[in-house]
């Protein structure tokens, strides 16, 4: 490493500096992920633009991540096979009748939707279209109807299975298993907290409520749900059994929706299931895309050991895991506003690596801490992929939800905070069921 | 021109829903070939799936230059449209210094691979680095026509139709 042409200050100014520079001029991000690290590629005597490639074709030629198409379309599938009509219309025999009806749904929906699928923004995009305009029909503004669809869609890669666990167990190599057992307290305390706020938004505002379902109903649109219903269970057990590895549960998943659809609900044609891949594909795609320069940039910062740099000083403060636990937070919440969580996975959370393992926090701890934070990350702005998609469905600028969304967030942070304060609660789980993972 | 850019364009995403659909099969087989005497252990369904994945990628981030589909960060509020169009115009000319990047490296990276087969399958590697040249090509052809337009438009001084975000969708 001695004969490197820049200085590990130099390289973070030019690849920093570069990439915010054209994210400025709107240049798409995964486009300038890969120009920010263009011209230092060039400078340095011992690499060239062929790293640029060979990079991105290691990044691409994962097992892993073949995860990500598989879950997108097993939300795809899910919304035109008539697989979210039941979950929708159980949701609502549940929690209809409470303060602020139809939010309470659009939440509870969106955890079992989080049960099955492992993308967000698929959950985002889908429960757009379902309920911002029904709610402002109902009465709900139009405001709060675009945020709570938002932070709710995040609960996708929190709660198992997520695409955002399995990324994680390929670059920082955790148990994806122990990481889905650790996202399921968490992320059910945060659903909760949102279905508070939407009780207090509701007090206040008068929203209105369904009247009660009776026993019947309740009991009869939970026998319709719970083929559906299983399929966590269905791809969590098989991981933990060892029947299937991560990557294959998704596929697993996406054949199981497919089976659904087809042979149970018997809802999907084939003019929808093409729609359906084609959907899938071009989502998947560009978050792939920008999943390869993101690793070229991140091998450039490793190449120049600029994380470490940036913790020589961090270390020298002296924190305990607790502290480190908010640094982390902090670190990921604000790359969050600005980068897609997958590559901020792949350049801050094997940056900040060294540090957890360095106070002792356990892994599991630290990712799902990491996870949480990147997918709070999803509604914050300017580059919040769930709170645009909402937007973008409603038809207003994203300014225009950005208070009630951010009001929404508070409850959820003091989880967050919570989770840092007590690392035992998202290890409660895995510890009762496996132990075993986390060592 | 853009007759058969649209052409083009269908066929792009023709094989891009093969890809994705594809993809299903070798990794069902790795499954089931687990459980079931019926099927072999095919030792090829990782490689192959995961060549099938490249591919997927890369066809979707060309298909993704054409429909604006690639993420950007909005931190203009509201521009007007001519800034709007010669803004498009600007982060358009960097997309296209990369794409001459991706061609002339590109072919470079495929020559590399050229006489290399995979470890498994044994597939000639040049099948799966050509997708590179390939989207540098691609873009360059839908960047061109992005050019014509957005220069067109900033003398109307008229919007891009469709709201950005939607693109996401």
């Amino acid at each position: 490493m001695t004969a490197a042409a820049l200085s590990p200050g130099m390289a973070a100014l030019v690849l920093f500096g570069t990439f915010f520079a054209l994210l400025a001029v709107r240049v798409p991000v995964a486009f300038a992920l890969g120009l920010a690290a263009l011209p230092i590629l060039v400078i340095e005597p011992r690499l060239s633009p062929m790293v640029l490639f060979n990079e991105m074709f290691k990044a691409y030629n994962s097992f892993i991540l073949l995860a990500v198409p598989f879950f997108l379309l097993t939300a795809n599938l899910m919304n035109v096979g008539g697989i979210t009509d039941r979950l929708m219309r159980f949701s609502r025999a549940l929690v209809g009748h409470f303060p602020g009806g139809l939010a309470q749904v659009n939440v509870v929906l969106s955890v079992f939707f989080a049960g099955i699928s492992g993308s967000s923004t698929a959950d985002a995009a889908s429960q757009g279209k379902l309920f911002i305009q029904a709610q402002v029909k109902e009465g709900y503004d139009l405001s709060f109807s675009i945020a709570i669809t938002a932070v709710s869609a995040v609960l996708a890669v929190i709660i198992p299975p997520s695409i955002l666990m399995i990324v994680w167990g390929g670059v920082i190599s955790t148990s994806i298993g122990a990481m889905y057992l650790a996202g399921v307290i968490p992320g059910l305390l945060i659903g909760l907290a949102q279905m508070a706020t939407v009780h207090a938004y509701a007090k206040r505002r008068n929203y209105p409520v369904y009247p009660r379902a009776g026993l019947g109903e309740v009991v009869r649109s939970a026998f319709t749900s719970i083929p559906a219903l299983t399929t966590p269970l269905i791809i969590v057990g098989g991981i933990l059994l060892g029947f299937f590895t991560a990557t294959e549960s998704a596929a697993v998943a996406v054949l199981y929706a497919a089976a659904l659809s087809i042979f149970y609900y018997r809802q999907l044609s084939m003019r929808q299931l093409y729609t359906a891949i084609v959907d899938t594909g071009r989502l998947a795609s560009v978050a792939l895309f920008c999943i390869g320069t993101a690793s070229v940039f991140g091998w450039l910062l490793a190449y120049y050991q600029i994380p470490k740099a940036l913790l020589a000083n961090v270390t020298q403060w002296g924190l305990g895991p607790i502290g480190v636990g908010f640094l982390i937070a902090a670190s990921f919440l604000v790359v969050g506003c600005f980068l897609d969580a997958i590559p901020a996975i792949i350049i801050v959370g094997t940056t900040l690596q060294p540090l957890a393992a360095s106070v002792g926090l356990h892994p599991v701890s630290f990712a799902i801490i990491g996870i949480v934070s990147l997918a709070f990350g999803l509604v914050t702005p300017p580059y919040g992929m769930c709170l645009m998609i909402s937007c973008a469905v409603a038809k207003v600028p994203l300014r225009y939800a950005l208070k009630d969304t951010m009001i929404m967030l508070v409850p959820m942070l003091l989880v967050l905070c919570a989770m840092i304060i007590w690392p035992e609660i998202p290890l409660l789980l895995p510890r009762w069921i496996s132990p075993e993972l986390l060592k | 021109m853009t007759k058969f850019l649209d052409g083009y364009h269908r066929l792009l995403t023709w094989v891009l829903a093969f890809a994705v659909a594809i993809l299903i099969v070798p990794v069902s087989i790795q499954i089931f070939s687990r459980f079931t005497a019926l099927i072999p252990a095919y030792i090829w369904t990782e490689e192959m799936s995961r060549f099938f994945f490249i591919w997927m990628v890369m066809i979707g981030a060309m298909i993704g230059v054409r429909e604006r589909l690639h993420f950007d960060v909005d931190l203009w509020n509201e521009l007007s449209p001519r800034a709007n169009a010669a803004l498009r115009i600007v982060a358009n000319l960097f997309v296209l210094g990369f794409t001459g990047v991706t061609i002339y490296w590109g072919i470079e990276f495929t020559k590399f691979g050229w006489n290399q087969t995979s470890e498994l399958a044994d597939l000639p590697m040049w099948l799966i680095f050509i997708a590179w040249p390939v989207a540098g090509v691609t873009w360059l052809l839908f960047l061109i026509e992005a050019f014509a337009r957005d220069i067109d438009l900033y003398r109307r001084g008229e919007n891009l139709g469709g709201n950005a975000p939607e693109k996401a969708l």
